[in-house]
């Protein structure tokens, strides 16, 4: 178990070497009016030369790949040129991570209840009126683009309920809409998969024992079904957080709630490279994490994986 | 219990004679069991017991006929004409839907029903060409990345990078450096699509050609791409017109997404994602709600019939649910 | 003989599949008496399995008996609708072996805990007390080091292995009848013969009634002292182990015979019934086994034949025993039979 997940470490390192430096060859094409800041227009050619070259962007391009990673090692992440110009990324960072975490973890909470919820149901009303009737929750939510059905929640969700159309960190009540949006492709996700992993579990031959036995069917959903079905779920939930990205960026917009997929957005629009730099390589870290995560929790919870290679018997 | 058939049939036989021998056929023992199998003929047998999916594919591909011919039919606009009001001389905006104007006009004065079939067209456009690739590229790929050993390795690692990165990411990051156009927007999808059918066609190229490894046929000479193409293409082929079916919702979703951040289409071509976004910004009025309605209601259909589709035939050509 | 502890009558079972009606089970008659040992025997889709599992109500869920009794206990079980009544049944009274024990247990559970469960449930064992019954019936099924073994997991056991611990599992709460379907199909040949051992070990032991389902009617000699002959959904013969090796009357049970490679006769080349068993779909009209059978009668085909009685314990579905029927005499394997299988079942 814990040479698998030491291996399982190595490789995500490396994985995570590999995508830094693909970032990095993807931020040379940047557009270079990314790092002028605010007077673009006003600047001479010679003025621009020289904010390039002061932020080493003119250095050869090993000596640039070096500092990039000695940046990173430092843990560096370079200084907004407009959106705060001159102000260290990871200042603004501070200030914007601690919403994305709290939506994030809230968002993560209650769609992995309300998803969970939904999946047993579908999976015990196999094929009949309530599976059917989830399903389409799932298919709609799936299909149709976050932007449609999340405007129209913020639209008629305020004017129905009387909540706050904006988000204010001081009244709870204007935290509801927003968690709740988030929420919708993680409960819809949760519920397809435990789903089908349950519906997988049910098909296998161990379930035919478990009957003979004379186990009712409710026992055998809680002590064989669900819990088999909780392996491949745990192994596919923490990088699960990443697919809800756009669903962060669009609710952040729409609520004005100051987070980090918000800040991608302006960074993008205000051409502010340094800070999409920072943004991008924190996203594609979580998304490596994520996936470690999930092996090492899986790890935990198969003991086929946990014993392998320890010489169990035969 | 004997029915009165059987009587009959007993009766009309002396009983002597039944107690002689029958005559054997060995045909007719074979005969007894079971019939054979064409793999076309059960998936659509299993698609068209989908009354939903029946439903969906004739509603689909009339409205893609519909949009593809809108345009011909009599007493329709052009979606980026301006219309002037006569009585002012001004632009007719915001003019709400009536007999002229089906779906009323935008914030400039154009015409919301030609825009949206003409958005119709360029978002299905998109998805068709993405799809397209998707599956060309992807199964390029996927079959190198199965069957040339000494780029297996090295293909692993690249799949293992991109798909650590998360698709909204490359997909910002792409549409931000090449700059909004419509071949930003197909490049873009095209550098992400196509992990998904490359991983497929490679699993199951190692599932066959790990089989067929030990495999005497082998030595007697029948190269395992033969065996590849004749086991693998019935079921890639129903693969494909899955994906290009999903495709649709997907790169409609994107597309609504780079829109959205700002990245999207420049705002003289019409698309699904460009008419929401207008809809957007004069959502907070009642009265002109109407310009966000009817692009959410036709893009979500589409979205939904096409996602059902997709699903429903990848059910369908499923042998296993064949039997 | 005494009363049998159970009897099934004329028991039909049905199934729908895409629309259709398939009938795996026509008529199916069988009694168990307290203690015995029955054989059923059969090509496989013959319908044994199906048969079984009607009994402890395990048929899947497009799967019904349409007619028939099977009278348990008092009761009869072919007219239980509910879990509830399936369950005073299922594992407590009547318990079931499967066939492929690679798959058989939970992957994610421990060994110790899934025999336990069974304790659990019908026994009201708890705790320490239900460790220590589960250890002890490890042992009885001869896995060493139990108290080690308890803890481990399913991939940790080899395949006869697991069958041991499957078997545990059907043993533990006592049932009055054992249900071995096909236990070592899938398992190596040595090993097969170890699983039979302790087949045959435990009825003794617990002086369970066993019913042992195999395709293979060479081990039958080992574990039965009664067989029935299976063909199409039907028991078209059935006796005690001597009568049905040395006195067969079925065509069916000739063919079978015919082929079981160890009493082949040298020189020969191995037989094999030609075709294929009746499409279960189609109503099937008199002796099933007659499109296949080179000797058939013209009554095969459109009358099916009763039972007629051999021996107070011997009787078989077949026409050649009607009075008026031609003499045929069986083939040559079979009449060399009766010495072969002297020396064979010592
Ligand atoms: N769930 C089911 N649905 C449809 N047909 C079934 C089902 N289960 C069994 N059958 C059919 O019943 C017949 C008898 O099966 P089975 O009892 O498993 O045979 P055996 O155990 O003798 O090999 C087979 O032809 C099989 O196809
Ligand atoms: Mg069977």
């Amino acid at each position: 178990m814990l040479k698998y997940s030491l291996r399982r470490l190595l490789h995500s390192l490396v994985t995570l070497f590999m995508v830094l430096t693909l970032v990095f060859l993807l931020m040379r094409l940047l557009p270079v009016e990314g790092y002028y800041g605010e007077r673009a227009d006003k600047l001479t050619p010679a003025q621009k030369e020289a904010i390039l070259r002061k932020m080493g962007l003119l250095d050869p391009w090993y000596v640039q790949l070096r500092n990039f990673y000695l940046q990173l090692l430092r843990g560096d992440l370079g200084v907004s040129v407009i959106y705060r110009a001159n102000v260290p990324v990871k200042e603004i960072l501070a200030a914007k991570i601690p919403y994305s975490v709290a939506f994030g973890l809230g968002a993560l909470v209650l769609s992995l209840v309300a998803g969970l919820a939904m999946g047993i149901h579908m999976a015990q009303n196999k094929g009949l009126f309530w599976d059917k009737f989830w399903t389409w929750y799932v298919v709609f939510i799936n299909a149709v683009p976050g932007a449609v059905y999340l405007l129209f929640i913020q639209l008629y969700g305020t004017s129905i309920t009387g909540l706050p159309m904006l988000f204010d960190r001081y009244n709870v009540r204007s935290w509801i809409l927003p968690l709740v949006s988030m929420s919708l492709s993680g409960i819809a996700a949760n519920a397809m998969w435990l789903r089908r992993f349950m519906v997988d579990e049910l098909n296998k031959d161990y379930i035919r024992l478990a009957r003979a036995k004379g186990m009712s069917s409710r026992a055998i959903m809680v002590k064989h079904v669900l819990r088999n079905a909780f392996v491949p779920l745990a192994n596919y939930l923490p990088a699960s957080i990443l697919f809800t990205i756009s669903g962060s960026i669009y609710v952040e917009s729409l609520y004005s709630i100051p987070g980090m997929g918000g800040l991608l957005v302006t960074a993008i629009s205000r051409q502010d490279n340094p800070l999409v730099q920072a943004l991008v390589l924190i996203y594609s870290s979580l998304g490596i994490l994520g996936l470690f995560l999930g092996d090492v929790l899986m790890a935990i919870l198969d003991p086929r994986i946990r014993l392998e290679k320890q010489g169990g018997a035969r | 219990m004997m029915t009165a058939k059987e009587k009959e049939v007993i009766q009309a036989i002396e009983e002597q004679e039944l107690f002689t021998f029958a005559q054997y056929d060995p045909e007719a023992a074979e005969r007894t069991g079971y019939s054979d199998y064409s793999y076309w003929r059960s998936t659509i047998r299993v698609f068209l017991r989908n009354k939903t999916a029946v439903f969906l594919l004739i509603l689909m591909t009339s409205l893609v006929a519909f949009t593809f011919i809108q345009p011909y039919l009599p007493g329709q606009k052009d979606p980026i004409k301006i219309h002037i009001d006569p009585n002012t001389g001004l632009q007719l905006r915001n003019h709400p839907p009536d007999k002229e104007f089906w779906f009323g006009t935008n914030s400039i004065g154009q015409d919301l029903w030609a825009r949206l079939w003409s958005g119709t067209r360029t978002s299905l456009l998109i998805a068709i060409i993405v799809g397209i690739w998707e599956i060309v590229f992807g199964t390029f790929v996927g079959a190198i990345w199965g069957y040339v050993r000494p780029l297996e390795a090295f293909l692993t690692e690249a799949y293992n990078v991109i798909s650590n990165i998360p698709t909204t990411i490359i997909l910002m990051l792409i549409a931000y450096i090449l700059r909004p156009s419509f071949q930003t927007m197909i490049i873009a999808m095209c550098a992400t699509g196509w992990l998904g059918m490359a991983r497929f066609v490679r699993n199951q190229i190692v599932i066959i050609r790990d089989r067929e490894y030990n495999l005497a046929s082998r030595c007697l000479g029948t190269p395992t791409g033969r065996i590849i193409v004749k086991n693998l293409l019935p079921y890639l082929v129903s693969v494909m017109v899955m994906r290009v079916a999903l495709s649709i919702p997907g790169t409609i979703g994107w597309e609504v997404f780079l829109t959205y951040i700002g990245l999207g289409l420049p705002l003289n071509i019409p698309s699904l994602g460009n008419l929401l976004n207008e809809g957007r910004r004069v959502m907070m009025a009642p009265a002109l709600r109407y310009q966000l309605f009817f692009p959410a209601v036709v893009l979500s259909v589409i979205t939904v019939s096409f996602y059902v589709l997709g699903n429903a035939f990848a059910d369908a050509s499923d042998p296993r649910n064949h039997f | 003989m005494s009363e049998p502890i159970l009897s099934a009558r004329d028991v039909v079972i049905k199934f729908s599949l895409r629309g259709q009606t398939l009938t795996a089970v026509r008529g199916a008659s069988l009694d168990l008496y307290e203690g015995e040992s029955v054989a059923i025997v059969g090509e496989s889709g013959s319908g044994k399995s199906v048969f079984t599992k009607s009994w402890i109500g395990m048929l899947d869920a497009n799967g019904w008996v349409d007619s028939g009794s099977i009278l348990f206990e008092g009761k009869d079980l072919a007219k239980f609708k509910t879990e509830e009544e399936w369950l005073t049944i299922r594992g407590k009274k009547i318990a079931m072996v499967f066939q492929d024990p690679m798959t058989a247990l939970n992957p994610l559970r421990t060994i110790g805990s899934q025999i336990q469960e069974t304790l659990e449930l019908h026994q009201g064992l708890r705790g320490q007390e239900a460790k220590r019954r589960t250890i002890e019936i490890l042992a009885q099924v001869g896995i060493s080091e139990p108290e080690m073994r308890y803890r481990q997991y399913p991939h940790e056991f080899s395949g006869g292995m697991r069958q041991r611990v499957v078997i545990a599992i059907a043993i533990a709460c006592n049932p009055r009848i054992l249900i071995c379907d096909e236990p070592t199909t899938s398992l190596d040949v040595t090993i097969q013969a170890q699983i039979l051992e302790l087949i045959r070990k435990l009825q003794k032991e617990l002086k369970v009634t066993l019913v042992y389902i195999t395709h293979d009617l060479g081990v039958v000699a080992n574990v039965a002292d009664r067989v029935a002959v299976m063909y199409a959904g039907e028991i078209i013969e059935y006796g005690t182990v001597e009568e049905i090796f040395y006195d067969p009357r079925h065509p069916y049970t000739w063919a079978l015979l015919s082929s079981l490679p160890q009493l082949g006769i040298k020189g020969q080349p191995l037989y094999s019934i030609r075709g294929t068993p009746p499409n279960l779909f189609n109503e099937i009209r008199g002796d099933p086994f007659a499109p296949r059978n080179p000797q058939a009668l013209k009554i095969d085909f459109v009358k099916s034949p009763p039972f007629f009685q051999v021996s107070p314990t011997h009787y078989a579905k077949t026409w050649l025993l009607d009075p008026r029927a031609p003499k045929v005499e069986p083939p040559e394997i079979v009449k060399a039979m009766r010495a072969k299988y002297e020396r064979y079942a010592v």
